[in-house]
């Protein structure tokens, strides 16, 4: 029957996505979309997806076209007059150089796996929605690449990212993480991924670099930052519609759904462990302690906003979130002193905050820095002070789950290590929470997998059994690793600010 | 005159990433080369998938089709997200134009009975073959190794997606802005007889296992189609006063010429790579053997409705261009033979 009235803007788009869609009749609908039965998900109408946005492509190449000449204007401006001697300090190159490291393998991660569920969902509404976000990946990956570029012409730390982001050690946290979510079923991963990572944890993961950039004057990296958000927050409303669709499709659905919050939750979580230590202690101009940021962005925004909302579907805030929130004031300052111990044998520099850090750490944690940070801090500076630099000696136990070092303590208990551990097949598997070890009893046959940096060390599988040939084999090369005062970036540093305050002068000639 | 501007000059360390100089020398890379090469991870995967695990979560054997080493293939057009969304930018306002041109001349309502009924019943309907090859290629785009190749396959995905909202803006504007002709071209698509071949192939190609079986079979059928519809008919439309047909098809000429360029190389590489040159060759040849005699049969019907409704002997076309492509496919599959 013809429908002889002009389309509106919602059916134009409709036409224009979902309305290519057609029912086969030479294969089955099982053997097109053979991947979406397995988890036990019940999708009894893939029409009710409401289209989280209505971009068609037309409309969205101008759109990123634009931004993206905006942006590489900006990268090239700043290459141009050598921006990077105007940063805080080359200190903060740190921060970035864990970003290179950790996240940016991660949109590249999210760009495949979005196409896969581009693929094999079988709703062509969230089909299309996952295409548009699989070249925003993409987009992401590529314009953090060229961001970061620059620097890595003048600094240690950035020149083999995707090689460490397969080796390193601490690397194996977010690399995991990923290697979790799209090792999963298409559900678990757009609630792994769309939901959790890029709406539940998204502000404390992400926004905390930019930020961080903006007030260290990283221009290049806080362009990125603002060009990316309006992507940014087509992928949160696609998470958000996602896990709402799930929610109302099928009762049944709403426990399954809820195992993935728990899970997806926690494992977030401890990779955002790595962002406290950067925010808390890598950033020369600080932006906001972890602790603040937990509280507004997570406590605040999620548990108060998002989990009042989700209330309604039957779901309740993460299990474990109670140990997260009691952690806050300890968190950042444990993972920081690990990588402080730790740090000959990474991609970065660490050194002793400086008074005026301390200060400000001692105001922001008053409860536990003075107590019990701030004397490991004055034990490192005695020992700097005596010619020497502490570091670790020997290899860490590594949590089975996170694959974060073993060094957060019990809940209430800031002194005492927290140790779990479960026997499955006979063998003993580490925790270092609760969170990680209720993760791995849902599904050991999957975590008794993990590449686990120290083990594959003592396997012989990592170039050698000496230091220096494991570093190596993570491809580190002088000056990228270690104490960062009297580093190959510090001193360069140094010698680049030592004629100050001279100016480019411009000369005319005719 | 000129003035000269002084810059603070600071010799850089290094001049691009560790893994580019090992590659090319410490040279200056270009942004295709430092957002493409070596960025997917290759190593040390944590868990197998719960959805396939006989494989790594990125493995070369999710395809029979292998590359010694995947970065010895490059994209011709250099495309790397920026430039790429620019292009089609570009591609999607010109089109944009044409549409709004044909709109306001009426042109559409003034193509001849014949045309309008091929560009109504058959061009317009290939809107959900354009869709099936998104879901074909975007599923090479995730399961294809290395970057460079799997880099070509999300632009093409995406393209295709193009492509079928640029036939369906086409059906839309043609049935003076309702969804009238996109109900027809879907009967028509699911229904019609000429048609038919064409969907059963799309379908077949879309569960097949190897993502390069489908995406090569797919290509073969495009080798087959595009040149019928939007070049032979286009030179035909300008003699049969179908303007508004050939001003359409221009736009999918373009694209298909730029398309074919990094597909061309990929296939090339295959064929001609050290260690897996025989068995890509052979890998191909089962593919084309399998597809092409189909990919022929199914276009041939839609060029036996073409000649139905305009007679521009469409059919010999078609047989034409069997034989050139089957002519270039035996050229291909000879290169190292050749070479």
């Amino acid at each position: 029957m013809a429908n002889t009235k002009k389309l509106s803007m919602k059916q134009r788009y409709s036409a224009l996505t979902r309305d290519l869609d057609w029912e086969s009749s030479y294969v089955s609908e099982e053997e097109l979309f053979p991947h979406t039965k397995f988890e036990g998900i019940k999708i009894h109408d893939w029409a009710k997806w409401e289209d989280p946005f209505r971009l068609t492509i037309d409309a969205y190449c101008k759109y990123q076209a634009e931004k993206d000449k905006r942006l590489y204007a900006v990268l090239d401006g700043f290459a141009q007059s050598q921006g990077h001697l105007t940063l805080s300090d080359a200190r903060y190159l740190n921060a970035m150089k864990l970003f290179l490291q950790g996240v940016t393998p991660l949109e590249y991660q999210a760009h495949r796996h979005f196409g896969y569920l581009a693929r094999h969902l079988n709703g062509p509404g969230p089909r299309f929605a996952a295409l548009c976000q699989s070249i925003d990946e993409l987009r992401h990956t590529q314009t953090e690449i060229h961001t970061l570029s620059n620097y890595n012409k003048y600094y240690g730390g950035l020149h083999s990212w995707s090689k460490m982001h397969d080796r390193v050690w601490y690397l194996s946290v977010p690399k995991s993480f990923f290697d979790d979510a799209i090792s999963a079923g298409p559900f678990e991963f757009l609630i792994a991924i769309g939901f959790s990572f890029e709406y539940l944890l998204t502000n404390l993961l992400f926004v905390p670099f930019m930020s961080g950039a903006s007030f260290n004057g990283d221009l290049p990296s806080m362009t990125f930052g603002f060009s990316a958000q309006s992507d940014e927050s087509r992928h949160m409303t696609l998470g958000l519609e996602a896990i709402k669709f799930l929610l109302e499709q099928d009762e049944g659905n709403v426990p399954i759904v809820q195992g993935w919050i728990d899970k997806w939750f926690w494992r977030g979580y401890r990779v955002t462990a790595l962002v406290a230590g950067m925010l808390d202690y890598m950033l020369p101009r600080k932006v906001m302690s972890w602790k603040e940021a937990f509280e507004l962005y997570f406590e605040e925004q999620m548990l108060g906003g998002l989990f009042k909302d989700l209330e309604f579907y039957g779901i309740t805030p993460p299990r474990h979130v109670e140990h997260a929130i009691a952690e806050k004031d300890l968190l950042s300052h444990q993972v920081y002193w690990t990588l402080y111990s730790f740090s000959f044998a990474a991609a970065f520099t660490t050194t002793v905050p400086e008074a005026g850090e301390r200060a400000w750490l001692a105001e922001q944690y008053p409860d536990t820095f003075n107590t019990f940070y701030k004397p490991r801090w004055d034990k490192a500076q005695a020992i700097i002070d005596g010619g020497g630099r502490f570091f670790f000696q020997g290899l860490p136990q590594l949590c089975q789950t996170c694959q974060i070092p073993m060094v957060f303590t019990e809940p209430g208990d800031p002194t005492t290590l927290c140790q779990r551990h479960s026997v499955y097949r006979g063998e003993r598997f580490d925790f270092c929470s609760d969170g990680c070890k209720w993760i791995f009893d849902r599904e050991p046959e999957k975590y008794v997998q993990a590449w686990m940096p120290v083990h594959q060390i003592y396997q012989g599988n990592c170039g050698g059994p000496s230091v220096p040939e494991v570093l190596a084999w993570y491809g580190i090369q002088d000056g990228d690793n270690g104490e960062y005062t009297g580093s190959l970036d510090h001193l360069d540093w140094r010698r680049w600010h030592a004629s100050e305050p001279a100016v480019a002068s411009t000369t005319k000639e005719s | 005159m000129q003035y000269e501007l002084r810059q603070q000059v600071i010799e850089p360390r290094r001049k691009t990433f560790q893994h580019l100089i090992e590659r090319y020398g410490d040279r200056g890379a270009s942004r295709y080369e430092e957002g493409t090469i070596d960025v997917q991870a290759t190593e040390n995967f944590h868990y197998r998938p719960l959805w396939d695990p006989a494989h790594e979560l990125y493995d070369q054997d999710y395809s029979a089709l292998k590359l010694t080493d995947p970065y010895t293939f490059t994209d011709p057009r250099q495309y790397y997200y920026a430039p790429y969304v620019a292009s089609r930018a570009e591609l999607h306002e010109s089109f944009g134009k044409t549409l709004g041109y044909l709109e306001s001349r009426d042109l559409f309502d003034r193509l001849p009975d014949g045309w309008r009924t091929v560009l109504m019943q058959l061009m317009v309907p290939l809107r959900h073959y354009e869709s099936g090859a998104q879901l074909v290629t975007v599923n090479g785009a995730r399961f294809a190794y290395g970057t460079t190749v799997e880099q070509c396959l999300s632009y093409a995905a995406f393209d295709r997606i193009g492509n079928a909202q640029l036939l369906s803006r086409v059906g839309i504007t043609a049935a003076g802005g309702t969804a009238d002709a996109l109900a027809d071209a879907k009967r028509a698509w699911v229904d019609d007889g000429s048609l038919q071949g064409l969907r059963r192939l799309v379908e077949e190609l879309l569960v097949e296992r190897d993502w390069a079986t489908g995406v090569v079979g797919f290509d073969l059928v495009d080798r087959m189609l595009y040149p019928l519809l939007y070049r032979y008919l286009d030179e035909a439309a300008l003699l049969g006063g179908a303007g508004a047909y050939s001003l359409v098809a221009q736009h999918l000429t373009g694209w298909f010429a730029d398309h074919r360029r990094w597909i061309d190389a990929l296939i090339a590489a295959w064929v001609t790579d050290e260690q897996h040159g025989a068995a890509n060759r052979s890998a191909l040849g089962a593919i084309v053997t399998a597809r092409l005699p189909q990919a022929i049969e199914a276009v041939t019907a839609v060029a036996t409705a073409i000649d139905g409704a305009i007679d521009v002997g469409a059919i010999d076309a078609v047989r034409r261009q069997a034989q050139e492509l089957t002519a270039a496919l035996d050229a291909t599959m000879n290169t190292e033979e050749m070479a």
